[in-house]
């Protein structure tokens, strides 16, 4: 847990080098634009109508209002018709990421699984890659990395990832968000939940939709305690002792699946998404689900 | 001690400790284990949720199950448990430890001592008084407490005889004088000796009598005899047990004077037989060197056999007057003389002036009056050095004018011309019969016959001197034989003939007995008692009960019958004896004497020693206990999901190994580590290694290594010779057999080896090692005695075995073994190189340019050129040190690379190529 702080210079180039690896494996994902207005800003990809751009979409004939200089002369030759040559709008979509770098994320139950914080990074930015390939302009919320396009933009976003925060949960970052933007939050989502839902309201406010990705420590799930245990959150903040761990097993399960309920019916009404990734499990799939996911909330 | 399944305990009650066990399981269920913690980010669902019942999660029973056996080992073990503990039935009452304390138990005395010690403390433990007797030398008996005779019993030592009868009479007292019962250890020697069953039935009179015998039978040299020209050993064992074979030594010195073995035999044993004999001929040179034989391997007084005079021939040289009649050969005065000394000693007949250099032991002139001034000055310088001259009387030494005014060096007394005839045809009176002999004569004790009559004789000068020098007289007091010292030696005059013509006496046994005594021959074999009747002989060395020759000290001296006769015991030591120039050894055997093993009455119990020795557990366990709870921390640790957080931390390292190192501290068990020498024989021997000889001087030894290095590193690219590393050889410590060549840098302040190094040293040499001196000084001093270093090398060099040098010939083998070399430089150019002397006679065969020279390999070099400095590479193989000045230095060190090329090849190949073979070639080379 410390040797991310220690150095974050190699630990950004590995996580870069990482999260590469794991979106090469994807093709790019292209995120639709769902709102034409709004940021509107020229991207790489079509948006399957006639607009600027650099690809070729369509001959149509001169019409009224044309400016003579947009007649293409090679086409136009072959006929009497004169004919215009139009191009496929492109536009690119902002991302906005936030992934929990709270002290909670800092765990792990045994050397062989990642701590969840990395595992979150990698997800992020393996987004983050496979967008910023697709040509959207990907940063954070809150103002400290605003969204660009281009591969520099990985290293930053990287960079970014790397740090820490003290706090044992960190509430979610809702600020700076572009309005109509995409938004992807990662976290255990174990924190205070009114700061969560303040943070989907505003971001509803502006219009922004996106996807929730609670990233979960298997024994958060299993619960395999037992016997006198006492357990503290990871910085110690929270204590909370038991004589006999084995049977609040029970009770721990059912507060997780409220919590879930609870995450379930906040992304309902703020048209988010919200997906559960357990460590215990490949990035791939989650990332899968993530590609999909911004897909399907694009649509 | 209480014994449970086999386990002796010393504190039985501690066991009951094993009854709280449970007790101990259900504590240690009921109270919770401290609490595990562990990190749970998740921990603010559980907020808020309470225990639904007080008890908590037990320890787990694998973790109790540990802690109960750590708690049953250290309760065991602090009951102190023993293996094959000793079971015998502890008495009460004082405790009498007898021993035989013979010769017979020296081979097992340590055993004897630690089983002796053993009882002695358990009658210690059980608080018992306790006396100890030795039967070969009683004392009174003094019951103390045990731990007295503890430490006493190490120096306690068998005697080297049996009990007597005068010590078992002591014994016997001692024991009557006892107030109380006791109960008595014997500790036999398994031998019998006559009064044991008086001993036996004393002492079962005052108490129980348990007999400890040690095992295995008793094994004992008898003195050397000879028979038929060979040596005869006998020995006698005292259990006639199947086959065996024994190996024999015949210790003396060799002529360097060092103790060694002389010649070697087996005795065997044949099956159910208890004597066996082996013949040992050896030349009588060797055997006259021959001071004690041994049965080797065994350690006791009876397994040595000393050597005396009796293995020793005399040389005697027999001389008669010139004339001799041939025809007539009782009549030679020498008949009688060859008859009585030929089964006992060398003869040597000849001419004086031959006889005179075989530097014989005795010469005995018959019926010679005079003899040349030449011989007779040589005559006297032999006899003033420790030579025995017999002279006999005869017609012609009655005839002349020999001694007649004054007394002469080689003659006794003064004679008176003449002689006298008595009983004869022409005389007065009957033939004379011997007196007896008197106190002071050598013939004391011998019985004059009868029948030895004298008729005619040569008549001495009365002389205030006479009374004192005559040895002999006859019944008239006239003197028959007379003796005067002269310087170490003496001269002894028979006043009659020789042979059977002027008296009966060269006819008697009494001849011979007085040559005997006059150590003109020596006895073979033991001399009869009879025969040593009033002579009195004095201890030189002792045997110890061991076997050990000890110095005699003030010991009196012996009765010459009682020598012989008498068993040994305090006042006749096994030992050398000497009375005059004779020596007689005596040993624990007489002639004739056997072991018979010791039976014992059924009333007493007999007993070997125990084998098994007691073992006590106590230690084990409690380390076994220690070894538990290191592992209930580790376990403890687990449980409370410590583990990790330790691991991570290196705190866990140390304490896991202050743990083991206090289980293995407190378990008996000794590891012993076997220190694996620097210099490993097997990877000597498997490679050709040069080595050079420690100074102390450590630069002058870097130098020495590197040198070699560096010369080893020439002969691997240049010759077929491929060395490996070059070592260093402590002359103390390391064995020189593996290195064809050592490289000895001399500095002034080197220690000198010790004779033992000498010894592996001159060894060394023997065998065609070569040791190359180099004292690094020529640039200073040629080889001598002038610089501090050939000072040392002379002090070093003096104990070695080392053949007269020459300055390197320049057609020596040297300068052509690999390369053609007139000069051998080092660091300096051109000191002299000494080598072994070639022979004189080595001769130049026309045409060739070299001498046809010696075998074998000069064992020793030596020179001043700092050779070592010039051959010394770094770590890299490049030079070390500079040589010289530009390319004339580097053709320095490549010269003398080339000399250490041809030293390494003189070593290995010897005078190879002083074969003619290489000649045509050689001289074409050399352009002649």
């Amino acid at each position: 847990m410390n040797q991310a702080a220690a150095s974050s210079a190699p630990g950004a180039a590995d996580l870069r080098h990482r999260s590469e690896a794991e979106a090469s494996a994807l093709p790019p994902l292209l995120v639709q634009a769902q709102m034409l207005a709004g940021s509107v800003l020229l991207g790489e990809h079509g948006r399957r109508r006639a607009g600027t751009g650099d690809d070729f979409w369509q001959y149509r004939p001169l019409q009224q209002g044309d400016s003579r200089r947009m007649i293409d002369h090679r086409r136009s030759a072959r006929g009497d018709v004169q004919f215009v040559r139009e191009r496929e709008w492109q536009i690119a979509q902002t991302v906005h990421l936030w992934t929990d770098l709270g002290a909670s994320m800092r765990f792990s139950s045994s050397p062989d699984l990642p701590q969840k914080i990395d595992r979150a990074r990698l997800l992020a930015l393996a987004t983050s890659v496979l967008m910023l390939r697709g040509g959207e302009r990907v940063g954070l919320t809150g103002g400290k990395l605003p969204p660009r396009s281009g591969k520099a933009q990985v290293l930053r976003l990287a960079e970014a990832l790397s740090a820490e925060d003290e706090a044992d949960y960190a509430p979610p970052e809702h600020r700076a968000m572009v309005p109509h933007a995409r938004a992807l939050f990662i976290s255990d989502f174990l924190g205070p939940f009114d700061e969560l839902q303040l943070a989907l309201t505003k971001a509803a406010d502006r219009g922004v939709r996106g996807v929730l990705l609670q990233v979960l420590d298997p024994s958060e799930e299993s619960f395999p305690f037992s016997g006198r245990t006492r357990f503290h959150s990871i910085t110690g903040g929270l204590v909370h002792e038991t004589l006999k761990a084995s049977a609040l097993r029970d009770r721990y399960l059912d507060r997780l699946a409220e919590r879930r309920d609870a995450l379930e019916t906040l992304c309902r009404a703020a048209g988010w998404r919200l997906g559960l990734h357990h460590t215990g499990d490949s990035a791939q799939s989650a990332l899968m689900w993530l590609y999909h996911a911004l897909e399907r909330s694009a649509a | 001690m209480t014994l449970i399944a086999g386990i002796g305990f010393a504190y039985p009650w501690l066991l009951l400790g094993l009854l709280a066990l449970p007790i101990l399981w259900l504590l240690l269920r009921a109270v919770p284990p401290a609490p595990r913690r562990q990190a749970f980010p998740a921990v603010t669902l559980l907020l808020g949720l309470g225990d639904d019942e007080s008890l908590s999660d037990r320890t787990p029973w694998w973790l109790l199950l540990l802690r109960m056996l750590a708690l049953a080992a250290a309760i065991i073990g602090l009951a102190g448990p023993v293996l094959n503990p000793e079971t015998r039935q502890t008495g009460s009452g004082p405790l009498l430890v007898v021993m035989d304390a013979t010769w017979a138990g020296a081979e097992g005395w340590e055993e004897t001592r630690e089983q002796i010690a053993l009882r002695l403390e358990e009658a210690g433990r059980a608080g018992r008084t306790v006396a100890l007797m030795r039967l070969s030398d009683p004392q009174e008996l003094q019951f103390r407490a045990a731990t007295d005779w503890l430490q006493q019993l190490p120096g306690l030592n068998p005697q080297p005889w049996q009990p007597s009868a005068d010590q078992i009479e002591q014994a016997l007292a001692h024991f009557a004088k006892a107030a109380e019962q006791f109960e008595t250890h014997w500790f036999s020697d398994a031998l019998d000796y006559p009064g044991r069953d008086r001993l036996i039935t004393a002492l079962e009179a005052r108490g129980a009598v348990s007999v400890f015998e040690h095992p295995g039978p008793v094994y004992a040299l008898a003195p050397p005899a000879i028979a038929d020209g060979a040596l005869e050993l006998t020995a006698e064992r005292s259990l006639a047990g199947p086959a065996e074979e024994l190996p024999l030594q015949a210790r003396g010195r060799d002529p360097g004077g060092t103790l060694r073995s002389l010649a070697r035999a087996t005795l065997r044993f044949e099956d159910g037989e208890s004597r066996a004999t082996v013949r040992l001929a050896l030349p009588s040179e060797l055997r006259a060197r021959i001071t004690r034989f041994e049965l080797s391997g065994l350690r006791s007084a009876g397994a040595v056999a000393l050597a005396d005079d009796g293995l020793r021939r005399r040389e005697v040289a027999l001389i008669a007057s010139d004339s001799e009649d041939e025809g007539l050969a009782l009549l030679s005065p020498l008949h009688y003389l060859r008859q009585a000394l030929l089964p006992s000693a060398d003869l040597l007949e000849g001419a004086l002036s031959d006889l005179m250099p075989a530097n014989p032991d005795v010469i005995i002139l018959a019926d010679v009056a005079r003899l040349p001034p030449a011989q007779e000055e040589a005559m006297i310088e032999w006899v003033e050095a420790g030579g025995l001259l017999v002279r006999f009387a005869g017609p012609r030494l009655a005839a002349s004018d020999t001694a007649r005014s004054e007394e002469e060096p080689l003659m006794p007394v003064r004679l008176r011309l003449g002689g006298r005839s008595i009983g004869g045809a022409m005389s007065w009176g009957e033939p004379k019969t011997l007196a007896p002999f008197v106190e002071g004569s050598p013939f004391v004790g011998l019985v004059a016959p009868d029948e030895v009559t004298v008729t005619a004789q040569v008549v001495a000068q009365p002389d205030p001197t006479l009374a004192a020098r005559s040895i002999a007289t006859l019944a008239d007091g006239t003197p028959l034989v007379t003796r005067k010292p002269l310087g170490q030696g003496q001269v002894v005059l028979f006043h009659v003939t020789a042979n059977a013509e002027w008296s009966s006496l060269p006819l008697s046994g009494l001849f011979v007995q007085m040559l005997e005594r006059l150590a003109v021959s020596s006895s073979t074999g033991t001399p009869e008692a009879s025969s040593l009747e009033g002579t009195v002989w004095r201890p030189v060395s002792v045997l110890d009960g061991f076997g050990r020759a000890l110095d005699a000290g003030t010991l009196p001296g012996v009765q010459g019958p009682a020598l012989v006769t008498d068993p040994a015991g305090p006042a006749l030591r096994p030992g050398l004896y000497d009375s005059g120039s004779q020596t007689l050894a005596r040993n624990v055997l007489r002639p004739g004497d056997s072991l018979t093993a010791a039976t014992w009455p059924s009333s007493v119990t007999v007993a070997g020693y125990s084998t098994a020795q007691e073992r006590p557990l106590a230690g084990l366990l409690l380390g076994l206990a220690v070894g538990l709870l290191a592992l209930d921390i580790l376990a403890t640790l687990l449980v409370s999901g410590q583990l990790s957080q330790l691991r991570r931390r290196t705190a866990l390292l140390p304490l896991i190994g202050l743990l083991a190192v206090a289980a293995m501290a407190v378990t008996p068990e000794r590891t012993s580590a076997q220190e694996a020498g620097a210099n490993d024989p097997i990877a000597l021997a498997a490679e050709l290694t040069l080595a050079h000889v420690l100074t102390g001087n450590a630069e002058v030894d870097r130098i020495a290594r590197a040198g070699l290095q560096g010369l080893s590193d020439t002969l691997f690219f240049r010759t077929s010779i491929e060395p490996s590393d070059p070592v260093g050889v402590d002359l103390e410590r390391d064995e020189l057999a593996f290195f064809p060549l050592l490289y000895w840098p001399v500095t002034a302040d080197q220690r000198l080896p010790s004779p033992a190094a000498y010894d592996r040293l001159n060894a060394y040499l023997r065998s065609g090692g070569m040791i190359l001196f180099d004292t690094r000084d020529a640039d200073m001093a040629a080889v001598g005695a002038t610089s501090p270093e050939a000072r040392r090398l002379q002090q070093l060099a003096l104990a070695l075995d080392i053949p007269p040098l020459e300055p390197l010939p320049s057609d020596h083998v040297l300068t052509r073994t690999f390369y053609l070399l007139q000069d051998f430089p080092g660091r300096h150019p051109r000191g002299p190189l000494w080598v072994e002397a070639a022979p004189a006679d080595a001769q130049q065969t026309e045409g060739i340019p070299f001498r046809n020279l010696n075998d074998g390999v000069t064992p020793v070099v030596i020179g001043g050129n700092d050779w070592a400095s010039a051959w010394a590479v770094d770590a890299n193989g490049r030079p070390l040190l500079p040589i010289g000045r530009g390319f004339a230095g580097e053709r320095q060190r490549e010269l003398s690379r080339r000399f250490g090329v041809n030293l390494v090849m003189h070593v290995l190949t010897g005078n190879y190529k002083s074969d003619q073979v290489h000649v045509p070639a050689l001289l074409e080379r050399l352009g002649q």
